[in-house]
């Protein structure tokens, strides 16, 4: 259509600009958001009452009884308060739900989104003077606030602007809408994730700048709530600040974490029961709750296997003899704690186990697999091993390791170690577990890359022939010596994932260097599934 | 108005009054000797004899400086009503010049109405300053210039300084400048040319004394007379605190407050949190509220966060305090975990878990900050190279291993047999 349409146009359009303009009438009609009131400063659309508060999160009736009462009654000022604990122990959504059914208003900017000063001046002015960032002024913020003495200024602004508001509400108090809103005439600021702050680059005055915010202020109908993973020791500052009135959200207990995690079961006899005997074990490695779950997800999967009906309440009977199913898979499956899964859906996993039945019960019992669970293209596999062998043997090896007959000089001389080079060999050991893996100049990396792939035998087998890049890159492989661009790219996906980190320069030769990440484990894997002989280059000291 | 019970009004007034400085200060600025009067008198001599001053007032943080400062501007404002102007700059806002001067700028042209404009230069706006002084100090009009955080104005190349106090040298203009800072070096920090400008005038601002502090416990907690609360409730809520003011338990927990930090920003928050855990059904301070609030104020952050440690995260702060008392400079996340197995293998622990496993365990322990990296710009290494060193020391892992609970007794082994040998 615009092909059609471009002839007519006298004036030079862009493509977009010219299907902009017949978007331009739709967008009129899209849906037009009403304008902010105060009656949005509030959290939730409906509120709840006490009973409701304390029974959505198990384990902190205590925090929260202290917390609203360090909120005090309604209109009473408050000292800032800091709010520390560790993550995912609830400290966000109770502090935002406490205000859900204390039907105050609040403001809430969180310096994970909040990523500079600049954002998180203008998030907090835009919340306070309800102005909704929206097609109509471009997306873009009430007023430009990049510097603190100017977001003082606003912000006093803005503040009085909604306390008077809040206030002729409260004289209107007797009408019908006043059950819809907010209550009292005080107005919060919720700062959350404040340790993040540390690591912007002004944060040695804009840390001491937010806590002294309230006296800077002068404003008693203001309240100030910081919310932080750490608690108010580890904030330092030179001449130090106002310190907040500090306030610590413990982590759940082991008790609390079963009541948390029975919360949302369909079947709670059954997922108690599962909690009885994996719990405790697990608790010894982290009392996370969002590590918990997930890691005890797929285990309550295979203690339900046996289970025909999912529904049943089990009794000791059966109790004992799920766990006698479940036993042998606890040990390994707290060694996977942390482990994110390859997202294998079932169907595939279910085809390669019927390729390879007689593995399985072998890969079952081991804890680490055996075979890379993701895809690499060839080229960046000898690649990796190659960064690998570059890290770890010495650039004065490579002449004697590279050469023509492609291979190493396996004969050991077999002496009898003396107490000296045993000494030695320690002292040798203990450098390469501190100093970790050197560098290289890329020049040493696509020479051991090109004399890799030269010499590889690459014997196409029965696994091989359906992948589509290993047919495509066979070519490659052929030809001897010639290092396309390609490489050059593999080379910058693998420092975007990782795997080789770019390190500093030298300053005598001025070019970059680069170091391989990657354990001895992952490599040997690639180079298992490219049937390459890495122990024969590998430098034994 | 609602009826709210008194109890509760009565909770509003007392938070009120603990949050709001001057209502504080009040009490302390009667005797002649006080901070209060001696500045009181430096700021309106020279508003009176029309002549310029500067003055410091140091003291620790929380010690009342601007509090006072603002009891006596307000009274100032009151006794000569069209003789002084404020100013009011801090240096956390203003350190940059340009926004200093903008911001001189912004409050001269609001308290004369002029219209002020925000694109001027930095040029416009000192030379805007330099005029404003002129005519203040032709109609016989003294500049207040408050500096708070004096200290961060005194960094970098001091030209606002220079250019104020400079300004204050010509016969022509009136103006004081009253400076605030918490460090008590800070007229040492100036320049030889800004100091040499700056009258050594100081004024020393030190926390409360322990009768200082009694009496304001009185002027803060007792509910005046003249309110609006029912006379019934004032007379019972006085004489119940005044009981327990007098009970020994109480002076004992207040001789602790005073003894580990008495400026007056600790006892006000140590009042507040008293009055936060007033029970709201009985209506009454007591004891127990203040002992309440003594724990909070008395907290001990790393223990807390030991005890949220989970006990793989325990295993690796006690590899690493082995490994420190063997005096290996430095270790990293390879040497603890070779002295994990180790241990594993001479004490048959259960608890031997997989290196992903210890190395997600490390990372917790780096995000609570129990240890940290030694270097800063090392994004180079992995996490396993880097080296580490632990934030907390022997006493403090000790106490968080017993109090922590269900901790394995093998833990407390190790620990103790560190500090044995």
């Amino acid at each position: 259509m615009s092909s059609e349409e471009s002839p007519q146009i006298t004036r030079r359009t862009t493509r977009l600009s010219a299907a902009n303009s017949e978007n331009a009438v739709d967008s009129s009609k899209s849906c037009a958001l009403k304008p902010l009131s105060v009656n949005d400063l509030l959290y939730g659309n409906s509120p709840i009452s006490l009973e409701e508060l304390i029974s959505s999160f198990p384990g902190r009736r205590g925090q929260i009884i202290e917390l609203m009462s360090l909120l005090g009654p309604v209109n009473s000022p408050m000292f800032p308060t800091f709010v520390h604990g560790g993550s995912s122990t609830g400290k966000t959504s109770i502090v935002l739900n406490i205000f859900r059914h204390l039907r105050r208003p609040f403001v809430y900017a969180s310096c994970i989104t909040c990523y500079s000063p600049r954002i998180l001046f203008e998030s907090i002015l835009n919340q306070l003077m309800l102005h909704r960032k929206s097609d109509s002024n471009g997306y873009s913020s009430i007023k430009r606030c990049d510097k603190p003495s100017d977001f003082v200024n606003l912000l006093r602004e803005a503040l009085s602007g909604v306390i008077g508001t809040l206030q002729g509400n409260a004289e209107k108090a007797g009408s019908k809408k006043a059950a819809r809103w907010p209550n009292g005439k005080m107005v919060y600021l919720i700062f959350d994730s404040l340790n993040l702050v540390k690591e912007w680059e002004k944060s040695s005055t804009i840390l001491p700048f937010l806590f002294n915010l309230y006296d800077i202020l002068r404003m008693p109908e203001v309240g100030l709530i910081f919310i932080s993973n750490n608690s108010l020791d580890t904030y330092y500052a030179d001449t130090g600040f106002v310190e907040p009135f500090p306030f610590h959200f413990p982590d759940y207990s082991e008790d609390d974490l079963r009541q948390i995690l029975l919360k949302h079961q369909v079947n709670k006899n059954l997922y108690s029961s599962f909690l009885d005997v994996v719990l405790r074990p697990f608790c010894r490695i982290t009392r996370r709750v969002n590590e918990l779950s997930t890691a005890l997800l797929p285990l309550f999967k295979k203690y339900c296997e046996p289970l025909g009906d999912l529904g049943a309440v089990p009794n000791e009977d059966m109790k004992r003899k799920l766990y006698g199913h479940l036993q042998r898979h606890i040990a390994p499956s707290l060694n996977e704690t942390f482990r994110v899964s390859a997202g294998l859906t079932s169907g595939a996993s279910r085809s390669k186990d019927n390729k390879r039945k007689g593995i399985v019960k072998k890969l079952e019992a081991c804890t680490s697999s055996y075979e890379l669970d993701f895809h690499m293209s060839t080229s960046a596999k000898f690649l990796l091993i190659s960064a690998f062998l570059a890290s770890r043997n010495p650039a004065t090896l490579d002449a004697s390791l590279f050469d023509s007959t492609g291979g190493s000089d396996n004969r050991k001389r077999k002496r009898k170690s003396s107490a000296k080079s045993l000494e030695q060999k320690e002292t040798t050991e203990q450098e390469l577990l501190m100093k970790g893996p050197g560098t290289f100049p890329l020049e040493r990396l696509l020479a051991i890359f090109q004399c890799l792939t030269s010499v590889a035998e690459y014997s196409p087998d029965a696994e091989y022939s359906s992948d589509v890049e290993g047919q495509g890159n066979r070519a490659t492989m052929g030809d001897s010596g010639y290092i396309g661009s390609h490489v050059l790219l593999q080379l910058s996906s693998l420092c975007n994932a990782n795997f080789i980190t770019k390190g500093g320069s030298c300053p005598l030769e001025g070019s970059t260097r680069y170091r391989s990440n990657v354990s001895e484990d992952l490599v040997l894997k690639v180079a298992r599934s490219v049937k390459f002989p890495l122990s024969k280059y590998l430098y034994r000291r | 108005m609602d009826l709210k019970n008194p109890v509760e009004q009565a909770v509003i007034l007392l938070r009120s009054r603990l949050c709001n400085p001057n209502f504080i200060f009040t009490l302390f600025s009667d005797s002649p000797d006080s901070n209060y009067s001696k500045l009181k008198y430096i700021i309106s001599s020279s508003v009176t004899e029309s002549c310029n001053n500067s003055v410091l007032l140091l003291g620790p943080r929380g010690c009342g400086k601007l509090a006072v400062l603002e009891l006596v501007l307000e009274d100032l404002l009151r006794e000569f009503p069209d003789m002084i102007s404020v100013i009011k700059l801090n240096g956390l806002l203003h350190s940059d010049d340009n926004c200093a001067l903008k911001e001189i700028a912004r409050q001269l042209c609001l308290e004369h109405q002029l219209a002020f404009s925000k694109m001027a230069s930095s040029d416009e706006n000192s030379q805007f300053l330099i005029a404003m002084l002129r005519e203040c100090g032709l109609a016989h009009k003294t500049v207040l210039f408050v500096l708070d955080e004096f200290d961060l104005f005194a960094q970098g190349k001091q030209r606002l300084l220079y250019s104020l106090l400079d300004a204050m040298q010509s016969v022509t203009s009136q103006a004081v400048v009253i400076g605030v800072s918490c460090r008590l070096d800070a007229d040492q920090l100036l320049e030889k040319r800004v100091r040499s400008r700056f009258s050594h005038r100081k004024l020393l601002f030190l926390p409360p004394s322990r009768e200082d502090l009694q009496r304001l416990l009185e002027h803060a907690l007792l509910l005046p007379s003249g309110s609006d609360l029912p006379h019934e409730f004032v007379a019972n809520f006085n004489s119940n605190l005044l009981n327990i003011f007098a009970d020994k338990k109480f002076k004992d927990i207040m001789d602790t407050v005073f003894n580990t930090d008495s400026t007056f920003k600790q006892v006000l928050t140590f009042l507040f949190s008293a009055l936060c855990h007033l029970d709201l059904k009985c209506g009454f301070l007591s004891v127990e509220n203040f002992k309440d609030a003594l724990s909070n104020i008395q907290r001990q952050p790393k223990l807390e966060c030991l005890k949220d440690c989970s006990i793989l995260e325990l295993y690796i702060l006690v590899c690493m305090k082995r490994l420190e008392v063997r005096e290996h400079e430095t270790c990293n996340f390879n040497s603890i975990m070779k002295e994990y197995k180790s241990i594993h293998d001479s004490f048959q622990t259960t608890d031997y878990y997989a290196r992903d496993v210890c190395r997600r365990a490390f990372e917790h322990l780096l995000q609570r900050e129990l240890i940290s990296f030694l270097d800063n710009r090392g994004h180079g290494h992995s996490i396993e190279f880097r080296p580490v060193k632990l934030l907390i020391s022997w006493q403090e892992l000790y106490q968080g291993l017993k109090s922590y609970g269900s901790c394995p007794a093998i833990l407390y082994k190790l620990v103790e047999r560190e500090t044995t040998t």
